[in-house]
This record gives structure tokens, sequence and C-alpha cells, in this order.
């Protein structure tokens, strides 16, 4: 076993960083699957508890470092988010909680009518009423416009009733994200125990991806039959779009890559995991020499040709799994089984 | 532009070598064309019209996925609804394999992809959803004057889906979802806390409510019905909670009015993986089916004992009608055409087509 992971290379350290998946012969995909995301999903809680911690500390002492903490523990804790969004069932489905953290493609501007309608409000929410509302002011996104939108230019961040909006929102944030992280580990003997979960982890993965390429890249980009629109990114406003594709993408390697990559060996088809781990590193290092915004290289001729060269490595990495790797697993996706009425 | 729109879907020669229709075969369970709302492979979308056999058929262009639709007794016409959360519905003309009409919803309103008419084929009964207050309406059309709106009925509830015509012309029977949607918020579910789902008797003339079951667990969204000749209904759920708990997923509304909700093996249930979709009696005998496209199977059931008779294998099962002769039609999501019986072992395939079925048959 330790040879074929060394001849899978990268592989070996993500798998190290599995509990489950060492010193256990009888490691199945699904458990590594299942150990990989038990980590994303820590993480997402400890680093939602970060902001939160983060957003009253600078509401106690409004400075510019508590500034800069704020937003840096926003992004990381939006970026945690995106590593493990490719797990689209299971408690993430729960109260539509994928909804609560990021509600998002918003053409209406639901969650700036939403921001700018509470804090026209005489009292500010607390978390229930915040539990209540609508998923528009739950997430990330409400709190992106809050810390970046011109909008606030008028309103200073650190006025109680905006850090009030503020800290309810990230301890709301935060209540969710460590039930989330609760109900994964309470579900894992359901997971690992029925072999269905192995294709519903694997169409999963493949619809984050279709996301990514059609929805995250394509639409803002223009490259699904209507012209380019910058607000159509994730995160315009605080100009992080491409930030959080590279952390799809990491959250790939790390949570997804491990259990795929046993699974097609179990399935003598190694050579197709290489190459969806290559295609993935590729896809990577484009997306990390990228600039953070998507908005800015819709305007730039150079850039806009690397956040192309991005689009078609998603793309690539999309067809490998979705077509070539499906295909030799059996894999067959349902019409209605996967969106039905 | 209409033998463009086929060609592309790649089915160009198929519909050339069309053979006439037999519209003189008028009862219902001899429809001459099976409809149903279809996606191609490209993911344009279609009303198809298949003959029993599915090697005959035709394909009308619309510009939303469609989900349900309805026959309009005593003529040549179907009317297909756009699936939730559509705005339109289209009235298809069997005859001249036309569409006939589309109707809006209108503004501040939307479908959720059902609708009935009454016996004879004047007043069309749609659930729709009233956007300013989430309120559940059955709208009412009149199809001797054009579709025009004519009332709306509440149903003091969220969420309406298929509904019914009783045996006794009077009465509609309505599954109400319990689940709040909303345009702005594509299909993200806003109410699964508080989610209030039933099975409803509402008076079609009166619009008065006569019953409202309540399943056993207010997460089971009660979708989708049918009704057999002596009045009994079976209803399936679809459970939006936790998808490791096993819950019944399947209701009974008997002859004389009792409600309850069937066990079956606990395998079986947990099998289907929360979800049904079509009901379909056999209208020759106690047989009734219903589609788990989750679960890659159908079930086939008595609905007088409760008690489950077979549940072969089917992927993606999508929507069922009878045959007219007690078996079963039932369209695939991937594609096929089956024929099932409560005396084959397996479906048979009747054809596979290139394209995609939505849940439903008509």
């Amino acid at each position: 076993m330790i040879a074929s992971l060394r001849r899978l290379g990268l592989l070996a350290c993500a798998l190290l960083a599995a509990p489950l998946s060492l010193g256990m012969e009888t490691t199945t995909p699904r458990d590594m699957w299942f150990g990989a995301v038990e980590q994303q999903y820590a993480e997402l809680s400890a680093a939602s508890e970060r902001l939160e911690a983060s957003a009253a500390r600078f509401c106690q002492a409004p400075d510019e470092a508590h500034k800069q903490r704020l937003e840096d523990d926003w992004l990381s804790a939006y970026q945690a988010w995106q590593a493990v969004r490719f797990i689209q069932f299971g408690p993430v489905e729960q109260n539509s909680r994928g909804w609560q953290l990021q509600f998002w493609p918003d053409r209406k501007n639901l969650v700036g009518r939403k921001v700018s309608g509470w804090l026209k409000a005489p009292d500010a929410p607390d978390v229930q009423a915040i539990a209540n509302d609508s998923v528009a002011i739950q997430g990330f996104p409400a709190l992106e416009y809050l810390l970046y939108d011109d909008a606030m230019d008028e309103q200073v961040l650190s006025d109680p009733a905006v850090c009030d909006l503020m800290q309810s929102i990230t301890t709301h944030l935060a209540d969710t994200t460590s039930a989330l992280h609760r109900d994964w580990q309470a579900f894992g003997e359901h997971y690992r125990n029925t072999p269905r979960y192995t294709e519903t982890t694997l169409a999963s993965a493949i619809q984050a991806l279709e996301l990514l390429e059609e929805k995250r890249l394509g639409d803002p980009m223009g490259l699904q039959g209507t012209s380019a629109n910058g607000y159509l990114a994730e995160a315009w406003r605080s100009g992080h779009s491409v930030r959080l594709v590279e952390s799809t993408l990491e959250g790939l390697r790390t949570g997804f890559l491990p259990g795929l990559s046993a699974l097609l060996r179990e399935a003598d088809a190694v050579a197709l995991a290489e190459a969806f781990r290559d295609q993935l590193n590729d896809a990577l290092a484009q997306a990390s020499e990228l600039q953070p915004g998507l908005v800015p290289s819709l305007e730039d001729e150079e850039a806009f040709r690397g956040l192309q060269s991005l689009y078609l490595n998603i793309s690539q990495l999309r067809h490998l799994l979705g077509n070539e790797i499906a295909a030799e697993l059996g894999l067959v996706r349902g019409f209605n089984s996967s969106d039905g009425d | 532009m209409h033998r463009r729109q086929l060609l592309k879907a790649g089915l160009g020669s198929v519909a050339m070598a069309m053979t006439p229709l037999s519209w003189s075969l008028p009862a219902r369970e001899e429809a001459a064309w099976l409809f149903s709302a279809v996606d191609d492979p490209s993911g344009g979308h279609y009303i198809a019209g298949v003959a029993p056999d599915g090697q005959t058929r035709f394909m009308i262009e619309v510009p939303e996925r469609c989900h349900g639709g309805c026959l309009r007794p005593a003529s040549r016409q179907a009317v297909l609804f756009a699936r939730r959360p559509g705005t339109r519905m289209h009235v298809i003309d069997g005859d001249s394999r036309q569409l006939a009409h589309t109707i809006a919803a209108g503004e501040g309103y939307h479908f959720y992809g059902h609708g009935v008419f009454d016996p004879a084929g004047r007043y069309l009964y749609v659930t729709a959803n009233r956007l300013e207050d989430s309120a559940g309406l059955v709208r009412v059309y009149d199809a001797a004057n054009d579709y025009a709106h004519v009332r709306d009925m509440p149903l003091a509830g969220i969420g309406p889906h298929e509904l019914r015509l009783m045996p006794d012309g009077d009465t509609l029977v309505i599954g109400l979802g319990g689940i709040r949607t909303h345009p702005d918020y594509g299909r993200v579910k806003l109410n699964l806390d508080t989610m209030a789902p039933a099975l409803m008797l509402m008076d079609r003339h009166s619009g008065e409510i006569l019953a409202r079951h309540e399943p056993s667990h207010h997460q089971l969204s009660c979708r989708h019905l049918d009704v057999a000749a002596d009045g009994t209904v079976i209803a399936g759920y679809q459970f939006q909670g936790p998808e490791w708990e096993t819950l019944p997923l399947i209701c009974r509304l008997d002859a004389d009015g009792h409600f309850s909700e069937l066990t079956l093996p606990e395998e079986v249930t947990a099998s289907l993986n929360q979800y049904t979709a079509s009901v379909a009696f056999s209208r020759i005998s106690d047989t009734v089916l219903v589609t788990a496209p989750r679960g890659n199977r159908v079930l086939l059931l008595d609905a007088t004992q409760g008690k489950l008779v077979a549940s072969p294998a089917l992927p993606d099962a999508a929507g069922a009608r009878c045959d007219g002769n007690g078996g079963f039609l039932v369209s695939s999501g991937q594609g096929g055409l089956y024929r099932v019986t409560p005396d084959l072992a397996m479906p048979e395939l009747l054809a596979s087509l290139e394209f995609r079925w939505d849940n439903h048959l008509t």
C-alpha cells in the first residue's frame, strides 16, 4: 500500500492528514472521504469561531489592526467553506445550511437589500432574528457587504447598530458551522455503511466542478451565451472571486482526491487517478498565478487570458471526472434523481 | 422551424416516419398519446407526445422545463405545466400536434407543475403560489373561454403540488407539499423547520376545505397522488429531514375517508432515499404503482391491503400511468419507456429514447 502511495506522489501527503487512512487494512474510499471532510468541517467551524471573536474584538476596539484582522478572518472562514463546498448532501442540506452560508447567485441583489434593510431598522437584530430571517442575511456575502460595499462608505462599520448586526451574523454563522461539523460526525456511520454514498460523493464533486465552470467562472466571464458581467461573480464586492475558486480546488485536493484515488485503484484505473491529480494541480497552479479578483480581469486582455486558461483547466477537470472517470466507474447520473420535484 | 428543432433533438427521421394518429380510441386508458415533459441531451426543453409503443412521437419546444400534465376530457387537448417555479402552462392539440395556447400564471404567481379538469373538460384547476404572501392556491381557468382565469381558491397552506378529481366529480384531492420557495431565491427551500404539509380535500365549486390530513412528521412533504375508482387515494411523500432517518413515504386515504401511512419493510423504505415521484392506480385492480427515482426502482402495492407486492429495479424511474390492461407504463429519466405489471419479474423495456423524461406521464 505504501509503495502505491509513493507512486501517487502528492496523494501520500494528503493521506497522512486523514486520521483513518493509515494502519487500517479495511479503509475504504468512503472512510477516507468521511475523515477528510470531517477535518474540513472542523476547520470551517474553527475559522467561523475565529471570525466571530474577531468581529467582537473589532467592535470593542475599532482600530485599523482589528479591522484588518476581521477582514482576514472573514476571508479565511469563507475559504474554509469553499474547500468543503463540494459536499452537497448530508447535514449541509438540513435547513438549507449551504444556502445559509452562501446565498449565491444573487441576481436581484437580495443580499444588498436585506443588509441595507436591517441597517435602517430601529433595532439591530439578535441572533434569533437572523436565524428566522432570509438566507440572504445569514452568510458570508452579507458580511462582505458590511465590510466592503460602497454603500458602507457612508456608514461606519464600528457604529453600534452596524456592529450589532455584524456580530449577530457572525454568531449565527459560528452556530451553523459548529452544528454542521457535529452533524457530519454523527452522519459518519450511516455514510460509511451505505454503499450508494460512493456514487453520491462522486456526483456531488462533478456537480461542484460544473458549478465552478459554468456559474462561478463562465457566467461572469461571458462564456455561457451572455455578455460578461462582473456582478455575477462571487465575492465581487471584496474582489476575492478567484481566491474562492482556488480554495474549492484546494479542498478537492485534500478532501476528495484521496478517496477518489483509492476508488480508482480498486478499479485498477490508477492512470485516471494520476490524470485527475495532475489536471487538478495544473488548475491550482494556474489559479494561484492570477490576481485575487475576477472583475478587473474582464477589462484587461492579458489578465483575461489567464482567467481563460483557468476556465479551460477546470473544464478539462470536469470532463475527466464527469465523463471518463464516471464511465470507468459505471456512474450514471439521474435526471429526476438529482433534481426532481 | 419545427422541423429544425426535431432534427436538433436527433429525432428527425423518426418524426418524418410518423404513423397516423389514432384518436378514435378516446377512452382514457387507451389514450393515443402519452404526454411528458422532456429535456434533450443538450438541455433543451420540450413537451413530447409519444405513442404507447414508444416508437411514434412528436416534440414541441418550450422555453422552460415542464413537469406534470392532464388530459382535457371530451377533447383532443392536453395541458402541460411548467415545473416549479415556472410561470406558464401549455395546451397541446393532439390532432395537429401543435401548441394551441400558452397561458401565463400572471405577475406575482407561479405554478407548481400540476392541474386537473372537471369531468366536462371545461374548468381547469391548477396549483399555484401567490408570491406576496406565499399562499397556496387552486387557480381555476375556463377552457371554454380561451382558458380565462376565473377565480382562486386558497388552501390555507404553502406549496400545493399534484391534485386530482375524486370519483364524485366535485371534490379535489390535493397534495400540499408545505415547502415555501420564492423565484428570487431560485429553488432554495425557505421554511424547512416550519413546514406544515397535508393531504387535503376541497370542494371544487365552493372552495371549501373538506379535510386536511397531516403526515406523521412535519418534514414529510406530500406531493404526488392518484385516486382509484372507489375513491381510495394513495399519495407519496418526499422527506426533507435528515437522510439517515427512515420515515414512511406513502399514505392512504381510504374510501371511507380514513387516513393512514403505509408501513413497508424498513429496508424497502430506506432504499427509496426519502423520495417518491409519480403515483398511478391500474384502474382495473387494486394495484397502485409508485416511482422512486432516487431508489432506482418502482413499488407495486396492493392499495386495499396497504401491502407491498413487488419492488422491481428501474433506473431513474420517473413518470407512470396505467396501460389499460392492469399494468403500467413507466418512463425513466435516462430515456427508457417500460411496461411494468404485477406478474412480470422485471420491467419490460419498450423503447429507449434520446431524451430525459421528467417525473410524470399524462
